[in-house]
């Protein structure tokens, strides 16, 4: 009985920290959150960096984060130290928000429709 | 769901803008030969001061007296061609998707704007529903095409709003939404939509009569 008790006692624990421990994963969700939109319009961007990259079978994280030389990219240079804004938000070139929105967009959705695996529409990504 | 959504978005969109533009300049090229033939005499009178000063009237809400007989028609319809027009136009949503294909944008209205004209455009589509089945002088010349066409007017907005709101089904609501953005296109040469080509035709041909030959108002 004794032994009985102790099992169910340590079932018990053990699956209530199994479900405190996915719950915690669940508030991890992470967005894209860039700094340089500071009045949002439409609602942020569920991003789950790690487990995106590992869903996608991306292995290069200068898929992404890419270094640009003289029109090309870079094949053995990446920018994971930057915010995407750093570069496509640039005094110089004059750019606007609208470029900044472009290059994210182009980005996510030109791989997704390509490989026809993940969201595609405004409502898919800006998610209330 | 990707390949319905690249082929709506990409080659469908040229196949409407291509039958919307041939087609427009179609109707009016065989509707300028048809004048021709048969009344060659428009061309004739055919006068840009009288012309223009008509149209202006007729553009103007309440300026012409048929205008000012019906009053709540005039609100409508106006409130209506400018949703109809402008949102789609410069709507946030539609610029952003033209910057990422030729990198070229312009001025966007709030998406609070684009939402109360998109409510109006549904609503005057509602009211013309409605006229059409219970002015008895209205009904009498309404054909089933005229209610086809406001059906097919409203199913853009409607789709467009249930897509922006996120209510259920909101990623094929967003197909539907280009779709029959699409489909609205290419019908308006081929049907009472033309009235868009055709309006400153009959109009400026009717101010230039008036004008030129009868020496009186036709507003
Ligand atoms: C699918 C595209 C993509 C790939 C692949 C990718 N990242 Fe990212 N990463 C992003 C985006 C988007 C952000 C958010 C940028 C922002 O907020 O400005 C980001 C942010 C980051 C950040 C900053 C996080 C923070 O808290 O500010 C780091 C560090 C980073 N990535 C590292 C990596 C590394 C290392 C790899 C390769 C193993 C990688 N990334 C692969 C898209 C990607
Ligand atoms: C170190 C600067 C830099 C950073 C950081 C950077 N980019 Fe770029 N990116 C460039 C340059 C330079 C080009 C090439 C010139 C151009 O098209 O603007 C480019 C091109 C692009 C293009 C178009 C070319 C293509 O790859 O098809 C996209 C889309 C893009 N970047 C998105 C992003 C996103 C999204 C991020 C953040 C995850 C990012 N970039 C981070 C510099 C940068
Ligand atoms: C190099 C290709 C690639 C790029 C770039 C990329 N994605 Fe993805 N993404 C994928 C693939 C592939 C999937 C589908 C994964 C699956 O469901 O197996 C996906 C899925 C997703 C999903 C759905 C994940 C889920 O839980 O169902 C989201 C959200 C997403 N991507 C957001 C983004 C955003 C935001 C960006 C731009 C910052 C981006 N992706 C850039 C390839 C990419
Ligand atoms: C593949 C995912 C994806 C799709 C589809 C997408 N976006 Fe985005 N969008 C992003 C990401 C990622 C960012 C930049 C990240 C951030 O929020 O910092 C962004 C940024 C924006 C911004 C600037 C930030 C803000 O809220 O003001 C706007 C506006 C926007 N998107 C509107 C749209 C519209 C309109 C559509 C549909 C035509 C759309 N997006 C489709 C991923 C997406």
């Amino acid at each position: 009985m004794r032994k009985t008790l102790g099992l169910l006692f340590l079932f018990s624990f053990l699956a209530a920290s199994l479900v405190g421990f996915s719950a915690y994963c669940q508030e991890d969700i992470s967005f894209v959150g860039d700094s340089a939109f500071t009045e949002r319009m439409r609602p942020s961007v569920p991003f789950l960096h790690d487990d995106h990259n590992e869903m996608a079978n991306i292995e290069d994280c200068n898929e992404c984060h890419h270094v640009w030389e003289d029109g090309k990219k870079l094949e053995w240079d990446s920018s994971e130290d930057k915010e995407c804004s750093e570069c496509h938000l640039s005094q110089e070139s004059g750019d606007s928000d609208m470029d900044l929105i472009k290059a994210y967009h182009n980005m996510c959705k030109e791989c997704h429709i390509g490989q026809k695996a993940g969201p595609v529409q405004c409502s898919e990504c800006h998610i209330k | 769901m990707h390949d319905l959504y690249a082929f709506v978005s990409g080659p469908l969109v040229w196949v409407a803008f291509i039958i919307f533009f041939g087609g427009s300049i179609y109707r009016l090229v065989s509707m300028a030969i048809l004048a021709k033939k048969k009344d060659g005499v428009v061309f004739e009178y055919f006068n840009f001061k009288y012309a223009l000063r008509s149209i202006f009237h007729w553009i103007i809400p309440f300026a012409s007296t048929n205008w000012r007989l019906h009053p709540w028609m005039t609100i409508v319809t106006f409130a209506f061609h400018i949703g109809l027009i402008f949102t789609p136009v410069f709507l946030f949503a539609h610029i952003i998707l033209i910057k990422e294909s030729w990198d070229i944008s312009w001025w966007a209205m709030p998406d609070g704007l684009a939402d109360i004209l998109t409510l109006v455009v549904i609503a005057s589509c509602v009211f013309f529903f409605v006229r059409r089945q219970v002015l008895p002088e209205v009904k009498y010349l309404t054909s089933t095409s005229d209610y086809v066409i406001l059906v097919l007017v409203a199913l853009p907005f409607i789709t467009g709003f249930w897509t922006y709101h996120q209510w259920p089904e909101s990623t094929f609501m967003g197909i539907l939404h280009i779709l029959s953005g699409e489909v609205m296109l290419a019908v308006i040469p081929f049907t009472k939509l033309s009235h868009m080509l055709f309006f400153p035709i009959t109009r400026g041909y009717m101010g230039s009569e008036f004008g030129g030959v009868r020496q009186a108002k036709d507003w």
